[in-house]
């Protein structure tokens, strides 16, 4: 682990940066509280964009469909000051994440955190307030 | 310009065995010399200025209204109703930060994004993270003429002592002052106060008259704290397809209306 990265990560875990992790409007509007979800998924595509990020990941079903999921996280400046990198998105990487559906019922989610299969967690810099500032 | 009051922040006690912060830097005028990157400590602004618990995606916040006393907003029966149905999932659409518009004044300095001061001879300019800019004439010049309607306003300054007041007028009335939908409208007038109390830190206060709105001018203060992290790019109309789902949300809900209408 380089050392650039380890710092993002540890500033992330310990909430010592201040960062801009709000989202540029309310994502309640778009996402449903009462659809919290969890989803284990290989990454398709990171999009590294504005206003906010969006991370794709197929998930393969119990009837061995797989779907394509887009997780909506905040700004890329956020993901980067949280630790997020690149080379960590790399297609075909296993993660979790974690979040809560769109109100219209599509494959579409806001995330609030990303896990790595080697136990790193990140948060995803959405507007969550379970997700330190 | 007339400056409200000035409301003085409580500071922060130094952490034991830090150093002390260093001292105001001057210009060679004699002015504090306030250029350089900060991060605002918006108190959760940005997602209702009164203190408020969290609600879901929406953050919680410490409340950062100094006057009135109460720490609500002195906000007219109307405009309380307005901001009631700006909350609702359908009028999310209406935010004008979803459209990648700028924050307005003061949001702008709430937002939870760094900034960068810079001091030309002459003027103070204000570069925000998400891609907007101030820059506020010092030389005492009048306001634009008032058909002239801005989506920041129009800013004037100068010195009252070490602080820099602000005055903005000139709105255009479309900013939101949150994700909440707080109101301002095209009749708002602006003192923001600048008071640096050491040379890590600047004590703001944005003081906000709308007699359309408010039953009386409000005050808001925190802390701007400098920091050596520079300013990244937030290229806001890149891959917004926030815009999309909002638009759906508001089509369904007026679908759902007319449905219900002609029943």
């Amino acid at each position: 682990m380089g050392r650039v990265r380890f710092i993002g990560i540890l500033a992330a875990l310990v909430g010592l940066s201040v960062v801009s992790a709000a989202a540029h409007h309310s994502f309640s509007a778009e996402y449903d509280s009462n659809k919290p979800l969890k989803l284990t998924g290989k990454v398709i595509e990171m999009r590294w964009s504005n206003p906010h990020a969006w991370i794709y990941i197929n998930v393969s079903g119990k009837d061995g469909k797989v779907v394509k999921w887009a997780w909506e996280t905040g700004g890329a400046n956020a993901l980067y000051r949280r630790g997020w990198r690149k080379e960590d998105l790399v297609a075909g990487t296993v993660v979790v994440v974690d979040g809560y559906q769109a109100r219209n019922g599509s494959t579409t989610a806001n995330a609030t955190s990303i896990t790595f299969q080697d136990g790193r967690r990140l948060f995803a810099g959405s507007s969550n307030p379970n997700a330190p500032k | 310009m007339s400056a409200p009051a000035s409301f003085d922040l409580p500071i922060p006690p130094p952490e034991k065995g830090a150093p002390a912060p260093p001292t105001i830097k001057r210009l060679s005028d004699g002015k504090p010399d306030l250029a350089g990157f900060y991060m605002p400590d918006g108190g959760g602004g940005n997602y209702g200025l009164g203190k408020h618990e969290q609600d879901f995606l929406t953050p919680g916040g410490r409340g950062i209204i100094v006057d009135p006393p109460d720490g609500t907003l002195p906000m007219q029966p109307w405009a309380k109703a307005e901001v009631k149905s700006r909350q609702l999932p359908e009028r999310g659409y209406d935010d004008p930060t979803a459209h990648c518009f700028v924050a307005g004044v003061p949001r702008s300095t709430y937002v939870p994004a760094p900034l960068q001061i810079l001091q030309p001879p002459g003027y103070l300019v204000i570069l925000h993270e998400r891609m907007s800019w101030r820059s506020i004439p010092l030389d005492g010049r009048p306001h634009l003429p008032d058909e002239m309607r801005l989506w920041q306003g129009d800013s004037v300054g100068q010195w009252d002592g070490d602080t820099l007041v602000v005055e903005t007028t000139n709105f255009n009335g479309k900013t939101w002052l949150n994700e909440v939908g707080e109101i301002v409208s095209h009749a708002q007038r602006v003192i923001e106060r600048f008071t640096p109390i050491n040379g890590d830190r600047i004590n703001y206060q944005a003081t906000v008259s709308d007699p359309l709105v408010y039953t009386r001018p409000w005050t808001v203060a925190f802390a701007l704290n400098r920091q050596k992290e520079e300013l990244l790019e937030v290229a806001c109309h890149e891959d917004n397809q926030d815009l999309q789902h909002l638009k759906d949300v508001r089509d369904e809900a007026r679908a759902k209306a007319r449905t219900n209408s002609t029943r």
